[in-house]
């Protein structure tokens, strides 16, 4: 719907804008993705439009109420629609549930219905005609290698980072989807645009078990330390997550899984967008990188001695 | 041996079974269960089966013969931590994922004795937060889901005190605000929720 990237009249090429859509994670405990993510938009010329969004209802909404689980997205999708624009989420939960929204309300008749009907009780329409991105996605696509690499300032030289997409991002695979579900790879293209190298890991589609966290501890942190202790045998620095609820998992939960399972491990876990924004020569600070629970010092020390 | 309550060595009794419940798990997401060939690529693929009372190959064949009660009796469909792995794989095209979805929404509207009692507490006090301010307010979560899950406000406090490290952790990175955030225009989400109840009510 939107002709973003289409080359005007004039030969120039137009600026990418897109509805945001953070997620209730972004505002608490994932703030330092939220500001990392803003940076390096607006480093790469993108722009995020602020819609005034409601939580996407994630496992728990559609664990109650099926319709409640696709009408809940449908009204962020239909403020993105107002405006005129695609929507995207940092959030790999948000981003799932608002595609199989607008899904739903797309090619399943009666389903289709049913949310066009709850939303007319709250004087919104979504007519179905636009698109739902993760921000892998507008990097690895929209954006592109090339206009990457061209602001890329400070290369992460030496730096070996595992790659771990988690679930939803790649799964389930939509009809026209960005990248394979099984064997993906853009994870991997943006990281080496930083110029730290991916490594290979194992894990790296495994699940966290981050629906567990609250419902069912012990299961939750068998999965979490399965992935933090394949990423040290495979001898990672770090580890990068596009995902809150996997950051919470690997980052936030380290200490206590490290001490459950008497292992002195210490690997920190970067957002994506905080590993690009120091490639593109953001500070630090801005990147919120003083937020994540691991500390992250160490890695911007080895940074600046290079 | 396997265990004597073990439901595959144990006859099905007919008349005990529902035989539309595939239907209800059908309209409640689990799209195109009735397809199932039993081939295990799901079982096989899942990360969590070792925690499973059933597989999910065998929930699926339990679903088709209609054990409804078994079915959402069982400690599998909170288990599942939806990472759909098992529908990504799927030769049926089956959403297996979502099917667990729809095990968990009936055995919760139906009233049924649940195996994690920690999982409907977790969603029950997730969608409420959702309809009181928008969006999700984390201390709020942790505080709902202990009064729900402990014996008084004594025994969930003590629940609480234990998660208090980490929170100050976070808080003192400014990760944990005291103060939910909210939708700006909150009735319209509220009209979504009434709403959607009004037509369940309805069918």
């Amino acid at each position: 719907m939107t002709d973003e990237g289409d080359v005007q009249e004039d030969g120039a090429t137009q600026r990418l804008r897109y509805a945001y859509f953070p997620g209730c994670s972004l505002e608490a405990s994932a703030r330092e993705y939220d500001m990392a993510t803003r940076e390096v938009f607006n480093a790469l010329d993108v722009e995020l439009v602020d819609i005034d969004w409601n939580c996407c209802g994630a496992t728990a909404a559609s664990s109650t109420d099926h319709l409640l689980g696709l009408a809940l997205p449908a009204r962020n999708l239909a403020l993105a629609e107002k405006e005129g624009l695609d929507i995207t989420s940092p959030c790999p939960e948000c981003y799932m549930k608002t595609w199989m929204a607008g899904d739903a309300a797309r090619s399943s008749p009666d389903t289709g219905r049913k949310i066009r009907e709850a939303l007319g009780a709250a004087g919104l329409e979504y007519k179905g005609g636009i698109a739902v991105k993760h921000i892998l996605e507008i990097l690895a696509r929209d954006v592109g290698p090339e206009a990457i690499r061209e602001k890329v300032k400070t290369p992460l030289h030496g730096l070996k980072a595992a790659p771990y997409y988690g679930c939803l991002i790649v799964r389930p695979p939509r009809d026209d989807p960005f990248d394979s579900p099984e064997d993906p790879g853009t994870l991997e293209e943006v990281i080496r645009l930083t110029g730290a190298r991916p490594i290979r890991f194992q894990s790296r589609l495994r699940c966290c078990g981050g629906t567990q966290l609250l419902p069912n501890e012990e299961l939750f942190m068998k999965m979490t330390y399965a992935i933090l202790k394949d990423a040290r045998d495979s001898g990672a620095d770090f580890v990068v997550t596009a995902c809150p609820l996997c950051h919470m998992a690997l980052d936030a939960k380290q200490k206590a899984i490290a001490a459950a399972y008497q292992d002195d491990m210490e690997m920190p876990v970067l957002y994506l967008t905080q590993l690009l924004g120091l490639a593109l020569g953001i500070e630090p600070r801005k990147l919120g990188l003083d937020k994540n629970l691991v500390s992250t010092k160490n890695l911007i020390k080895s940074l600046k001695a290079q | 041996m396997p265990a004597a309550s073990d439901v595959s060595y144990q006859p099905v009794r007919l008349r005990e079974c529902e035989a539309d419940f595939v239907t209800q798990v059908e309209e409640h997401g689990g799209r195109d269960a009735h397809l199932c060939y039993q081939c295990g690529s799901c079982s096989g693929g899942c990360p969590v089966v070792f925690m499973m009372d059933h597989t999910p190959r065998k929930l699926l064949r339990m679903i088709n013969l209609g054990m409804k009660d078994q079915v959402l009796a069982s400690g599998t469909i909170w288990v599942c931590a939806s990472c759909f792995t098992c529908t990504t794989r799927c030769p049926r095209g089956i959403d297996i994922a979502k099917v667990m979805t729809a095990c968990r929404e009936l055995a919760q509207k139906e009233g049924r004795e649940i195996d994690n009692p920690r999982s409907p507490a977790f969603y029950q006090s997730f969608v409420e937060i959702v309809e009181n301010y928008g969006r999700l307010f984390e201390p709020m979560l942790m505080a709902k889901i202990a009064m729900r899950t402990r014996d008084g406000p004594i025994d969930a406090a003590r629940e609480l005190v234990k998660d208090a490290p980490l929170g100050l952790e976070m808080a003192r990175r400014g990760k944990l605000s005291l103060l939910p955030h909210r939708t700006k225009d909150l009735e319209q989400v509220r009209k979504i929720v009434r709403k959607v109840r009004e037509m369940e009510v309805r069918k």
